[in-house]
């Protein structure tokens, strides 16, 4: 071949203090919103907690997707990610803090902090006398769900770790026999079959069985795809945020083409799993199935249809053209639409089951007597209000701190890895 | 169809990226290249020859958008006005259940449409003979033709041997 040898350029990010400053900033908007969440909040402090988890379990899945694509490239040889695939090891590295996030999170339903009635399964009461929750309580019990989140995050975590750990070996001391390389192939493709599993796992425990009579098989997989889609938005933010900063000159239209075909695709994945999961269930008109999609189609209407509308309509037609995928501007866009988008399609998933609950097990309680009415609109349930914006906020500043620290601890780019100069030679 | 003849002299090189080369060598001479040949697509050759973006993907949505509208259209016709039916206590109008199929249509006529465009404007088709100036451009060799009227032959001749094709005949299509 007559292709030429391309020098790649390595470079260190450096995390200036400026960037420091407004990420911890950003982090303290999200402390002082969760703070006032607390003390506006009704006596089960339920807006508080569905807050936490909402935006604890978006930016840790997108960590693991983040881990979970990384992984699929090593095995399926894709070689043009090699330029940036520290952004996605960086990434991987808040797996570390979404551990003591999600376990720390786990003893407060442990030890049923605050009194809250978040899960319904975690009520003693309800599980003895409610047949359908007694029958699921071999897996939705406080036990594995504080057990069953230590284990299944520790793992993602402990790969996390092993995989970054062995790239950055290759930096130092990788040669001309790969011997890192091969020994990535044998860690990213064990990873895969417990990905699969273990997600789908820990999406049923924090997030369906908030809906605890209910339960959907396409459901792990279809807010998988909501952090997959996340997630390539967000390298996708950073990318361009890097770029803008004189980082990764060597990353091209190619490279970001690519990425942008990503979002498009699994956006349409995504509507493809919303809909298999909706028809069906609508199809058979089951009433322990359809009150699920009853309770939001009747009572949050605006999210039902909002979230197709910016998840599905908004780029499918936006990305659909190639020139759309390669221009920063459209495709900038469209990613920060679509993080919003799917951090609004979490919203939905979590919040009415949990004012359900709320309803439910206050009203047997008899002891909160400011509960709103179900079909009254409520700032934080119904729509999300600035608290909840100002919890994103904090989440996404946490986030970005863990990782552009990891960040700026290598080098931005893998200098002996095998398939460097594919990714420097990447055309569409 | 009576198509006037064209004299053709052309090169065989036996690999794109010598190909590649060799256009980019032919742009610098200002050769007007007739045709370049390849048994598969090669990657920036497009830009090099000056070819236009292809307008066949606008086509392809021009398509799907009938096959939308003629699913969606037609079953809502069938199903509220021609023979409405009852399906499990479902509305006439069931929305959900027209997705797939107004899905599938979109596909099928976006594809169909494309490939039947695709053969009229390369005038191909069934039972159409394709004549080739050499048979190996369908295998494994890659091919750049001038016309003969257009061009200099002592300066083509010359541009074949410094860019290294492997052979160079002449032929009339």
């Amino acid at each position: 071949m007559g292709a030429t040898h391309i020098q790649a350029r390595i470079e260190n990010f450096e995390f200036t203090g400026k960037l420091k400053m407004s990420l911890a900033i950003m982090m303290g908007i999200g402390i002082l919103s969760l703070g006032w969440t607390w003390f506006v909040d009704d006596a089960s402090h339920t807006r508080f907690w569905t807050n936490l988890l909402h935006n604890a379990t978006f930016v840790t899945g997108i960590a693991f997707t983040a881990l979970f694509f990384l992984c699929v490239c090593i095995t399926a040889w894709a070689g043009w990610v090699t330029l940036f695939k520290r952004l996605w090891e960086a990434m991987s590295m808040f797996l570390l803090p979404a551990l003591v996030l999600m376990t720390g999170f786990a003893l407060c339903i442990y030890f049923n902090v605050g009194h809250n009635t978040l899960y319904h399964w975690a009520d003693a009461g309800s599980v003895e006398t409610d047949t359908i929750l007694n029958g699921k309580s071999s897996f939705l019990n406080k036990n594995w769900y504080l057990f069953g989140t230590i284990i299944i995050v520790g793992v993602w975590m402990l790969f996390a770790k092993k995989i970054r750990s062995l790239s950055l070996d290759e930096d130092a001391n990788g040669d001309s026999d790969f011997e890192h390389h091969h020994s990535l192939r044998r860690w990213a493709p064990a990873f895969l079959p417990f990905a699969g599993f273990s997600s789908a796992a820990i999406i049923w425990q924090w997030i369906m069985s908030l809906d605890a009579h209910w339960y959907s098989t396409m459901f792990a997989w279809y807010s998988g795809a909501s952090w997959f889609v996340s997630m390539i938005a967000t390298t996708i933010l950073i990318l361009m945020y890097l770029k803008s900063k004189g980082y990764y000159q060597q990353v091209s239209s190619e490279h970001i083409h690519d990425l942008g075909k990503f979002l498009f695709a699994f956006s349409i994945f995504w509507t493809y799993l919303w809909f298999s999961q909706f028809m069906l269930i609508w199809y058979a008109n089951i009433g322990e199935e359809t009150g699920y999609f009853k309770l939001r189609m009747d009572e949050y209407p605006i999210l039902f249809w909002g979230n197709l509308l910016i998840n599905f309509i908004l780029p499918f037609f936006v990305l659909m053209r190639n020139d759309t995928k390669r221009k920063a501007g459209s495709l900038i866009f469209v990613a920060i639409m679509i993080i919003f988008g799917h951090w609004l399609d979490f919203f939905l998933m979590i919040k009415p089951g949990a004012l359900h609950t709320f309803h439910e097990l206050g009203a047997g309680h008899g002891d909160h007597g400011a509960v709103a009415h179900a079909h009254e609109a409520l700032t934080g349930f119904h729509l999300p209000g600035f608290l909840e914006i100002g919890t994103f906020i904090g989440f996404i500043g946490l986030f970005l701190f863990v990782f552009f620290s990891a960040l700026s601890r290598a080098p931005l780019t893998p200098k002996n890895d095998p398939y460097l100069q594919e990714s420097l030679h990447h055309h569409v | 169809m009576a198509v006037k003849t064209v004299d053709y002299i052309y090169g065989l090189y036996n690999d794109e990226e010598i190909l590649l080369d060799a256009v980019r060598t032919a742009n610098a001479e200002h050769l007007e290249i007739g045709e370049v040949y390849s048994p598969f697509p090669v990657h920036g050759l497009d830009p090099l020859l000056g070819l236009e973006e292809s307008r066949l993907h606008i086509a392809g949505f021009v398509y799907g958008g009938l096959g939308t509208l003629t699913a969606f259209l037609g079953m809502t016709w069938i199903f509220t006005k021609d023979w409405p039916i009852i399906f499990g206590g479902k509305p006439y109008w069931s929305v959900p259940a027209f997705i797939p199929i107004t899905f599938e249509l979109t596909v099928l006529f976006a594809a169909i449409g494309m490939v039947v465009s695709f053969y009229i404007v390369c005038g191909l088709g069934p039972g159409v003979k394709e004549k080739t100036l050499d048979d190996r451009i369908t295998d494994d060799k890659f091919c750049i033709a001038f016309n003969k009227s257009e061009v200099n032959i002592d300066a083509v001749n010359a541009f074949f041997k410094n860019t290294g094709a492997e052979e160079v005949n002449s032929k009339s299509l």
